[in-house]
């Protein structure tokens, strides 16, 4: 059992200065739990709960006197979780030039009650500029379809072989129809909603197991869903995505250690182990992904 | 775990239905069997011979909604559990929309922690002795 801090609570009002808050409720203090860190807010000090973790703890008298403790205050934002003072366009840009460029700034002013807006800022990057990747590739892979099918035409002397090719070619032609991917890019904010929530449930219990996940789910999805933002890269075809994906790994750590105040090597390991996990499921989500296209295209 | 009021569900605990209710229409919709979805492998598995942590779970999820309790066991329990835990959550929530005053707490402290890392452990020793030629 340990002893928690404890600091008097600012009572901000607009316009106002701060002020501590036995001048405003009297007998309140905000305390931290030692095991899961969170702040809480109790009207009594000694052994106690802690109504997060449910670990025991004792919360102390407070000091006479003025107050001397930090104050306790709450992140502001980022500048898109505060999109409606700074402006939607101007909201976007400055987070995205903080994930890109100050990540662990952008991670430490995140909210934890705003899981909407991060859930629309990672929907939005990505499936924006996943849906504007897969519409450039095909358009930029056209014309080398055409050259492979000769060249493996040549190549093939056997005919079931030489058919089997032309088939496959037939196959990835009617998939790159301006209908298919423009099914496929529609669907796109679908994917990414399922793929950032398989991700970031795997990640934070990976985080759980390992004792790491210190402020809960919510920290987890912050982290995730913010770094997602150098999957604007997708949108530039061949490298783009790989440069993105292992981007967002590297900004995923940042945001583990980050939101849940935690070690680099505990981050490390709560973001890298998942990728073992994932290894089948992303292979199983490009299969599924390939059959809709070729539902979409209608081969039988 | 217990069960305590609750208010309607947090915008993840519904995000989290969704997420199981659409895996598990994919798993009843897609033909895992049949190419092209039979063609990809476990990179991992092709590289070493040995199953991944998540190995055998796309199979679970496809026998367990199915019905097909035995074979979604053979091929992964942990997966079959998740299914029917997905399952489980997806219907709850959608209890909780319709005014169900009542939510499972689970508190995830040091004794639950040691039951995922054995579950875990337990299910990839379980396909990997399975699967072994």
């Amino acid at each position: 059992m340990g002893e928690v801090a404890i600091a008097r609570v600012a009572w901000k009002l607009p316009k106002r200065t701060v002020r501590a808050l036995l001048d405003v409720l009297e007998g309140g203090v905000l305390a931290r739990c030692p095991s899961c860190h969170n702040t809480f807010s109790t009207e009594r000090t000694g052994r106690q709960i802690c109504p997060v973790c449910g670990k025991p703890l004792v919360v102390p008298e407070p000091q006479a006197g003025p107050p001397t403790a930090e104050l306790v205050s709450e992140p502001q934002g980022t500048p898109w979780e505060r999109r409606s003072e700074l402006g939607f366009w101007q909201g976007w840009a400055q987070t995205m030039q903080q994930a890109l460029l100050e990540p662990g700034r952008l991670f430490a002013s995140a909210r934890l009650d705003r899981a909407g807006a991060q859930l629309g800022f990672a929907i939005l990057t990505t499936s924006v500029f996943w849906a504007i990747g897969q519409i450039l590739e095909r358009l930029l892979l056209r014309g080398s379809t055409d050259r492979m099918r000769e060249l493996f035409g040549a190549l093939s002397q056997n005919p079931d072989v030489a058919q089997m090719m032309q088939r496959m070619f037939e196959v990835q032609s009617r998939a790159n129809s301006p209908a298919a991917v423009l099914a496929l890019a529609a669907l796109t904010p679908a994917f990414t909603f399922v793929l950032l929530y398989v991700s970031a449930g795997i990640t934070h219990v990976v985080a759980a197991v390992l004792g790491q996940a210190k402020r809960g789910f919510p920290a987890t999805f912050a982290a995730c869903a913010y770094a997602c933002a150098p999957l604007v890269l997708l949108a530039v075809p061949a490298c783009g995505s790989i440069v993105g994906v292992i981007w967002l790994v590297v900004l995923t750590g940042i945001g583990m250690k980050v939101t849940h105040r935690i070690s680099t090597g505990g981050a490390a390991a709560s973001v890298l182990v998942p990728y073992f996990v994932l290894c089948c499921l992303l292979f199983l989500a490009v299969g599924a992904s390939a059959l809709a296209l070729r539902n979409a295209a209608g081969v039988p | 775990m217990r069960i305590a009021r609750a208010g309607p569900p947090s915008i993840h605990a519904a995000a989290f239905a969704g997420v199981a209710a659409m895996l598990l229409l994919a798993a009843t919709a897609l033909p895992l069997d049949a190419p092209v979805l039979a063609l990809f492998a476990c990179p991992f598995r092709t590289a070493t011979g040995w199953p991944c942590l998540g190995c055998g779970f796309t199979h679970a999820f496809q026998f367990a909604v199915r019905g097909q309790l035995g074979a979604a066991l053979g091929a992964s329990p942990l997966g079959t559990l998740l299914a029917f835990a997905g399952a489980a959550h997806a219907s709850w929530t959608a209890l909780r929309f319709a005014g169900l005053p009542w939510a499972p707490a689970i508190a995830a402290g040091t004794r639950m922690r040691w039951a995922c890392a054995v579950a875990l452990a337990a299910n990839w020793i379980f396909v990997a002795v399975r699967t072994r030629p």
